[in-house]
């Protein structure tokens, strides 16, 4: 079983959480929650000391538990909608 | 039973394996150790936000197969910090539950059972019935020949539980097509709350934001049951009390929010006025004000025309009252030397006399109110009133005219034992609300109010908020950290669904809805509303570039931009006049979206009658609430009142989507514009309704097209072309959000709604929204963690206006730019860059020095001095004292509810003299105090939301796991009531009123205890109002005993405090619940006059 030692000393070695997840053979927020004491989910209250703590990730921990997060829409084609619009619309331009 | 080797035990495992303190591998089993969680085994998670409160907290939903799984709380959000209250945990069901609507559902006239129909026919009926309804019913003008161009054959309720760009089509669409009755749940929750703090301060939202509320030093909860309302919020409240914050809840039940504060006020519903009177009163006569922010930033200074008489002159009535009308002419009211126009709304109302008045002339004579009846009282005041002239100003505050002299000799009988008299608050109890409040305000300190529906829905709940406004401004807590006044709204986009509004008195952004005159140009109605002074004096700008959105190449200067396409409105349209209008039979059809009047909407009964009138409805929803089977099975089928058979009503039931299978931004109680991702289609017939009004409008013009018909002009006009994605069409709502952002003539995204032009170069959908789309980015999809900004996250999300999230924050600083101390440094002047700086966007010209004196003649932006905090004033002061844009009066005057056990203590003038009421044979009043049948219902009842459900329980009566927590409608009385009328625990009673009778399982507790008032005990009882007869919960509707009586300023009802009877076991069934009613009506004398006077 990994054990919180064994997560910082990775954690020292400068090896991200999906690394050492990968070195331990365990998913990359349980390493994060062996080395830290903290849910990776966001599911629990952090202190101000437990800020502190070695291994402590400052934001984004919960991308090593998540699944990937859906992108979002490409914004081209609004863009383009617009400017037909724009044209559509016939704004008068000032001075013309 | 099984033996099971003692290897296999989790203790066995744990003292003898590696984990021995228990914590990782023993303690799981066999069946545990193959799990995984939902969330582990998703394929994508998307982000979105809650749909149920306003407090807006975000979500992850986590997908597989394409099928939504699970939802959690995003850690990422700086307002919600990951956590999700009951419902939030349970809106998973509103997407997964097995009974949610999925196919239409149709019933024809006169039938008895539903239909099937599958979506595309349902949607050309409908699209035929309201071509047919307008062409039947369309009024091109009024008898005086004023232009109307509308039906009042259509109306509309429903959009605070949708998305902005929802709200933006129904608006659009439904005006084209001529209809102004279009109305949401805005109006019955929080529409006093725009003409309360928009009349004092200049915008009608909240002054603050969520996590400031960690700074304050003093929090007074009232009107509000924050902790179990909106849980998630209520940790910043925590948050603030863990560093030293004093809380004080003032309510008339002891709930979790009173078990959480500092000190508990119990107080008798609907006397908040007198109550908080009593607070000014202690602030003026001990010289608690903090006078130096008070003589800069407010109108204390400011003379009042002499004209001008209080309610100590007239006994509890203030100059200008027309007791035939019920009405007020505001003229002795105003600045001396100073003409001033209503806050918007009503200021187009006015505008034939300034017209006439050639206002622009100082000192011309103003112009009584009047031609329009109930539409006289629609001022929703987000904006500013229109200013001519100069104000003359006492800085001494000696001048008895001045407003501060005006407020001590107002509130000067608002004494401590006064307020024990009326609200049964021991006076040591006050004095020790006063001496928080004091203490913890000036220039080191801040505090601030929060409230609700508590203080909304009375007949005069806007003065209410009138009430925290001038308390606040005189201590100095507006625009300031930790201080300011919250208003929690309940709706995910309740403060969109107003500034989008899908109300029918306003166009996008607090444009008024222009009235019906004779030959009025774009000019004209221009003149006549817009400010001289501040950013309303651009209006012209903002209504030209809405005109170009909606009407595109047809929009022209020639023209005038299409201005005449607007339907006009001549009166109240609002949702309970629809009712009357439905009853009467002038209004035939009607579209609900997502809105259940038959359970939410008060004296519901009166709404199942009124539908019962009609043609048509649609219904829209995603379970089948009350309001889509009234006809089959609501209690006027029991009672015999209405006859399935007999009812012509057609009906359509449409399956709704829900808010993971929909993209589109809603706009919390903070004005935060927060994007929800889709995360999966919806399937079967559930729809979006940007995709219902999307094609519903392309629909109709397709059947209208090549029709040469004047009244055909707007809808075939309209741009009306958006994107449309996926297998089922559905409209790109982030390209309607660019709509309503704006764009230039190059077609590039504005980023400011100072770049719009009034020469028809812009388009902007929503002008207080410009920004949200800057830079071709949606700003409100924006979720950079918490953890990576400052704690005013301005990367999270978007606030209107301009991203500021916290409103006049230029009062944080002193009138020389300097913050009023370190401790409450928000932001200031930067000396050396010749800026506004500190942690906020600054809520002023970003390089208008402090010391800055317009030149004579100034008009518009350029007019506000260096030091006018308050930037959409027209004044640019916040006003203690409101010389117009409040209908009832400019000062909070203490008024008994329309229906109360209790006189007026305080004055002869029993009721708000100029309150709103609709009788009728369903719609009766009772007696007051002591007139003879008072005694009939003398009990106090006041209503208030579950922590488990969601308003009229069409989001949470349906859903299991909130069913289960919450199962049975209850209501709550003390063990005195309970003793005095033969309550028991847990057993039946029967709640009485003028308009019904209901029954509720009884809870016998000590939370709402008996009050002492005035030497009587006055017994409360409190009423939940989320249950109807659908759902796996099940019970009567509290808004059965409701009347429809309003607030003269917003048109909500007062549904906080209401006399009533209560009596032990179940009621009546069937005729004998009708004539339960009109036995009680008998005994207490009740006739069509009963408690109509003024």
């Amino acid at each position: 079983m990994a054990s919180k030692a064994a997560v910082l000393h990775l954690v020292g070695l400068g090896r991200s959480y999906q690394e050492i997840g990968a070195a331990l053979g365990i998913p990359p927020g349980q390493a994060y929650l062996v080395g830290t004491g903290i849910p990776a989910d966001g599911g629990g209250t952090v202190s101000r000391a437990q800020r502190t703590r070695p291994g402590m990730l400052p934001s984004r921990t919960q991308c090593l538990v998540n699944p990937r997060e859906a992108p979002p829409p490409p914004a081209g084609p609004v863009h383009e909608w617009m400017r037909t619009r724009a044209r559509r619309d016939q704004l008068t331009r000032p001075g013309r | 039973m099984r033996q099971l080797p003692i290897g296999s035990w989790p203790v066995w495992r744990q003292l003898t394996g590696a984990d021995r303190t228990g914590r990782a591998a023993s303690v799981k089993s066999r069946r545990s150790d193959a799990l995984s969680a939902r969330t582990a085994s998703a394929d994508r998670v998307v982000k979105s936000i809650c749909p149920y409160c306003a407090v807006g907290c975000a979500q992850n939903v986590y997908v597989r197969d394409e099928r939504v799984v699970q939802i959690e709380g995003d850690p990422d959000s700086p307002i919600s910090r990951g956590r999700l209250c009951p419902k939030g945990a349970a809106s998973l069901q509103l997407t997964t539950d097995s009974g949610r609507l999925d196919k239409v559902r149709y019933r024809p006239p006169y039938g008895t059972q539903w239909q099937d129909l599958d979506l595309a026919t349902a949607m050309e009926m409908i699209a035929d019935r309201v071509i047919r309804t307008r062409r039947e019913t369309w009024q091109w003008e009024e008898e005086d020949g004023g232009l109307l161009a509308r039906t009042m054959g259509i109306a509309s309720l429903g959009g605070a539980t949708l998305d902005n760009e929802e709200n933006y089509l129904i608006k659009k669409l439904f005006t084209a097509l001529g209809v102004v009755q279009v109305e949401n749940q805005a109006r019955v929750c929080h529409s006093s709350t725009v003409i309360g703090l928009g009349t004092s301060f200049g915008r009608g939202g909240a002054t603050t934001f969520m996590q400031d509320m960690q700074h304050a030093d003093c929090i007074i909860i009232e009107g509000s049951n924050f902790a179990e309302a909106h849980p998630v919020g209520f940790q910043w409240v925590l948050a603030a009390k863990a560093r030293g914050a004093t809380v004080i809840h003032v309510d008339p039940r002891f709930t979790r929010t009173s078990a959480l504060a500092d000190l508990f006020v119990p107080i008798r519903a609907g006397t908040d006025v007198a109550f908080l009177g009593g607070i000014i009163n202690h602030v003026l006569t001990e010289g608690k004000d903090f006078r130096e922010y008070v003589l800069a930033y407010t109108n204390a200074a400011t003379i009042i025309d002499e004209r001008f008489q209080d309610t100590e002159d007239l006994d509890g009535l203030f100059s200008g009252f027309d007791p035939q009308s019920h009405q007020y002419a505001e003229e002795t009211w105003q600045y001396e030397g100073v003409q001033l126009v209503s806050a918007s709304g009503e200021r187009d109302n006015q505008y034939m006399a300034r017209q006439a008045a050639q206002i622009d002339r100082p000192g011309s004579p103003g112009r009584d109110a009047g031609e329009h009846g109930s539409g006289e009282g629609e001022k929703h005041g987000s904006g500013t009133a229109a200013l001519d002239g100069q104000a003359r100003r006492d800085p001494t505050l000696q001048d008895p005219r001045c407003v501060y002299q005006i407020l001590r000799r107002h509130f000067s009988r608002y004494t401590p034992e006064m307020v024990e008299r009326i609200c049964g608050i021991p006076p040591e109890v006050f004095a020790e609300v006063c001496r928080h409040l004091v203490d913890n305000s000036g220039p080191e300190r801040t505090s601030e109010f929060v409230y609700a529906v508590g203080w909304t829905q009375h007949t005069d709940g806007s003065q209410f908020i009138r009430s925290a406004s001038i308390l606040q401004l005189l201590l100095g807590n507006i625009g300031r950290p930790g201080g300011g006044i919250q208003a929690l709204r309940g709706h995910a986009s309740i403060q969109g669904s107003t500034d989008i509004p899908t109300l029918f008195n306003l166009l996008p952004g607090y444009i008024p809805m222009p009235h019906a005159h004779k030959a009025q140009t774009l000019d004209d109605f221009i003149l006549a509303d817009a400010a001289r002074k501040g950013f309303w004096a651009n209006m012209r700008a903002y209504l030209v570039s809405l005109l170009k959105a909606w009407w595109g190449p047809a929009a022209r200067a020639d023209n005038d931009f299409c201005f005449n396409y607007l339907p006009r409105i001549t009166g109240s349209h609002s949702h309970y006049d629809t009712t009357l209008e439905q009853l009467g039979g002038t209004c035939k059809g009607y579209f609900l979206l997502g809105q259940n009047p038959a359970v939410g909407s008060a004296n519901s009964r009166m709404q199942r009658f009124g539908m019962a009138n009609l043609d048509w409805l649609v219904v829209r929803d995603l379970n089948m609430i009350e309001s889509a089977t009234w006809w089959k099975d609501g209690p006027e089928i029991e009672s015999g009142e209405l006859v399935t058979e007999r009812i012509g009503t057609e009906v359509f039931v449409l399956p709704a989507a829900a808010h993971t299978e929909k993209a589109g931004s809603f706009t919390n109680t903070n004005r935060l514009l927060q994007w929800h991702h889709q995360a999966v289609e919806p399937t079967d017939d559930r729809r979006s309704d940007l995709w219902f009004m999307y094609h519903l409008g392309r629909i109709i013009r397709q059947k209208l097209a090549g029709s040469t018909d004047p009244m055909d002009r707007p809808i075939l006009d309209l741009t009306w072309d958006y994107p449309t994605t996926g297998s089922i069409a559905e409209p790109v709502a982030e390209a309607v959000l660019a709509e309503i952002n704006g764009w230039n003539s190059d077609g590039r995204p504005l980023s400011t709604y100072t770049e719009l032009a009034d020469d028809g170069s812009t388009v902007c959908g929503c002008w207080i929204y410009c920004g949200v789309y800057s830079d071709g980015v949606n700003q409100a999809a924006r979720r950079k963690p918490a953890e990576e900004q400052s704690w005013v996250s301005p990367e999270w999300a978007w606030a209107w206006p301009a991203n500021r999230r916290m409103l006049y924050n230029r009062a944080s600083a002193r009138p020389d730019g300097r913050p009023w101390s370190e401790r409450k440094k928000f932001v200031w002047w930067d000396e050396e860059v010749g800026r506004w700086t500190g942690y906020d966007v600054p809520d002023f010209e970003p390089t208008k020095r402090p010391d800055y004196e317009p030149p004579d003649g100034a008009r518009g932006v350029a007019a506000l001095r260096g030091t006018d905090a308050f930037i959409m004033q027209a004044d640019g002061l916040g006003w203690l004292y409101t010389p117009t844009g409040v209908a009832d009066g400019p000062l909070p005057t203490h008024y008994e509810p329309q229906d109360s056990p209790m006189d007026n203590l305080l004055y002869r003038q029993q009721r708000n003299p100029a309150r709103l009421l609709r009788p009728h044979e369903h719609n009766r009043y009772h007696p007051n105090g002591s007139q003879r049948g008072a005694q009939i219902f003398p009990y106090v009842v006041t209503t208030y939301r579950l922590t488990e459900h969601f308003t009229a329980g069409g989001m949470s009566r349906h859903t299991p796991y909130l069913a289960e927590l919450q199962p049975e409608f209850f209501c709550e009385v003390s063990p005195e009531l309970a003793a005095e009328r033969g309550l028991v625990h847990a057993d039946w009673a029967t709640i009485v009123t003028a308009r019904n009778a209901i029954e509720a399982r009884v809870l016998v507790t000590e939370r709402v205890a008996p009050l002492h008032v005035d030497g009587r005990i006055i017994h409360q009882i409190g009423l939940p109002f989320h249950w109807g007869p659908n759902g796996h919960s099940r019970g009567d509707a509290a808004n059965e005993l409701t009347s429809i009586s309003l607030d003269p300023n917003s048109h909500i009802q007062e549904s906080k405090a209401l006399s009533a009877d209560i009596r032990p076991g179940r009621r009546p069934r069937g005729p004998d619940r009708v004539a339960l009613v009109r036995d009680y009506q008998r005994r207490a004398g009740i006739t069509e006059r009963t408690g109509t006077e003024a």
